[in-house]
C-alpha cells in the first residue's frame, strides 16, 4: 500500500508493505493535525498564539514543550548557528517539527502493528523491518549538483536518514549567528534511529557552515555523510553504506 | 622508516583490542582510556587532521598576529615536508576486518586512518574520526530517496516521484 500526501508543504510518502492500510490514514491524519498546531504560518496554531504572547510557557501542550526543547538544545549545542528565533523574525519551529512529527506517524505504524514500512517527507526517511526478507531498505541519498544521481546508497532497517542540502530553494538555512545564508557545505545526511535527531542535526550542522562537519560527526549515536563546497565527502566509519 | 614498523604493528595491536571490545556496563567516554592505553594518543589525535586540516589552514592567517604562534607555525610547516604515511596490514577481528594507515611525523605518530573498520558501535565509538573521500555520482536500484525533495515542485521532477509512479 503506497500514499502521497502533500502536508507540511512537502510530498509525504507511506509505502506500507504489511500492516492494516487504515493505519497510513492515521498516521497522513496525525500529520495534518500538527502541521494546523505548529506551523507558524497558520495564525491559530498553537506556534503563532505563543508566538503573539496569547499563551504562556506554562499553558502549552507537552508536545510543544518537547519541539520547543529541542529547539533549545540545538540552538545552545551550535552556539545559536541552528535557531528557531531568528532577529527579526517570528518563531519558526518547522526545522524540529518536521522531522519530530514524521517520527510520530512512524511511531504511530509500528504501534498498529506494521513491521515493514518507508515513510518519506520531503526528502527524510523513516524505515521499518525489511521491503523483502534479508534485505534492507535501499536509501539513496540524492547528488548535490546532479538530480538524476545518487552520492552514495545506505542501507537501512529500522533507523532514519535526513538529508539537508542546498540543491532546491535556493540558500534556505540560515546561519542564527548571522541571519545569512550558510556556505561551507552543500549536502548533510545523518543516519539515526530518530528522524526528529536526524532532521535537526542535519539542518543544524548546515547552519554551522564547515564547522558542522565536526560538530556533527560527534553527535552522538548519529552517523554522518556530508559534501563540502569543493565536492569533499566525510563519512562516518558507522554509516551503513548500502554496497549495489 | 625501520622504526615505523615496530611503531605500526603496536598501533595495530593497540587497535585491535578497542575493535573486539564491547562496552557492557562501562561508560563510553571510558573506553578509549581503559580500552586501549597505547591507542589512547592516537585517538585523540587521529580525529583532528581529518577534519580540521582545511580549517586550520583557513584559521591561519587570523593568528598571524601573535609572535609565538608564528613560530609554531613555521615548526609546523617544516615538519609536515617529513610526514610520511604506512599502510598497516588487514587483520581479521571478530567484528571484522580492520586496517590502519598511520601516519608519521619522524618517529611521532599525528594520524590514524582505517582503511576498513567493521560497521559496529564499538569502533565508531574508538574511532569518531571521519573518513574523507571524492564525491562520486551513482545510479542504482533503490527504494527511496533522502535529499530528494523540499518542495511539492521539485517533487514532480524528483526520483522519489519516479519511484512513486512506477510501484
Amino acid at each position: 500500500m503506497r500514499r502521497v500526501e502533500h502536508i507540511m508543504g512537502l510530498p509525504i510518502s507511506v509505502d506500507l508493505r504489511d500492516g492494516d492500510a487504515a493505519l497510513a490514514e492515521r498516521a497522513f491524519a496525525w500529520l495534518r493535525e500538527a502541521d494546523d498546531r505548529f506551523s507558524p504560518f497558520k495564525p491559530g496554531s498553537e506556534v503563532s498564539r505563543l508566538d503573539r504572547g496569547e499563551l504562556t510557557r506554562e499553558e502549552l501542550t507537552p508536545d510543544l514543550v518537547e519541539v520547543l526543547s529541542l529547539c533549545d538544545w540545538y540552538e545552545q549545542s551550535t552556539g545559536g548557528a541552528f535557531t528557531a528565533r531568528v532577529p527579526g523574525r517570528g518563531l519558526d519551529p518547522c526545522a524540529v517539527v518536521k522531522g519530530w512529527a514524521v517520527q510520530r506517524a512512524a511511531d504511530m505504524l509500528r504501534e498498529g502493528g506494521a513491521t515493514s514500512f518507508c515513510v518519506n517527507a520531503g526528502g527524510d526517511v523513516v524505515t521499518a523491518g525489511e521491503p523483502e526478507p534479508g534485505k534492507p531498505w535501499r536509501v539513496g541519498v540524492r547528488h548535490p549538483d546532479l538530480a538524476d544521481q545518487l552520492s552514495v546508497v545506505l542501507g537501512v532497517r529500522d533507523g532514519a536518514v535526513a538529508t539537508s542540502a542546498l540543491y532546491e530553494r535556493g540558500q534556505h538555512i540560515l546561519d542564527g549567528r548571522t541571519g545569512r545564508p550558510v556556505s561551507g557545505i552543500v549536502s548533510v545526511t545523518v543516519f539515526c534511529d530518530d528522524l526528529a535527531i536526524a532532521d535537526t542535526t542535519a539542518t543544524a550542522a548546515f547552519a554551522l557552515g564547515r564547522d558542522g562537519i565536526e560538530w556533527a560527526a560527534a553527535q552522538e549515536d548519529c552517523a554522518i555523510f556530508i559534501v563540502d563546497e569543493d565536492r569533499r565527502v566525510y563519512s562516518s566509519p558507522g554509516l551503513p553504506v548500502h554496497i549495489c | 622508516m625501520k622504526r615505523a614498523i615496530p611503531v605500526l604493528a603496536l598501533s595495530v595491536a593497540g587497535l585491535v583490542p578497542v575493535w573486539i571490545y564491547s562496552p557492557g556496563a562501562a561508560h563510553e567516554g571510558e573506553l578509549s582510556e581503559v580500552a586501549a592505553p597505547p591507542a589512547q594518543e592516537q585517538t585523540q589525535q587521529q580525529a583532528a587532521p581529518q577534519t580540521t586540516a582545511p580549517k586550520a589552514t583557513g584559521a591561519a592567517p587570523k593568528t598571524t598576529g601573535a609572535a609565538p604562534k608564528t613560530t609554531q607555525q613555521q615548526q609546523t610547516t617544516q615538519q609536515q615536508a617529513q610526514n610520511r604515511s604506512v599502510s598497516g596490514p588487514a587483520v581479521n577481528t571478530s567484528e571484522g576486518t580492520v586496517q590502519v594507515q598511520v601516519t608519521l611525523q619522524g618517529t611521532k605518530i599525528i594520524d590514524v586512518k582505517a582503511l576498513r573498520a567493521p560497521n559496529s558501535n564499538p569502533t565508531r565509538m574508538a574511532l569518531p574520526l571521519l573518513r574523507e573521500s571524492a564525491l562520486k555520482a551513482q545510479s542504482a536500484d533503490i527504494d527511496t530517496v533522502s535529499g530528494a525533495t523540499a518542495t511539492s515542485e521539485g517533487y514532480k521532477q524528483s526520483l522519489q516521484a519516479a519511484i512513486d509512479g512506477a510501484r
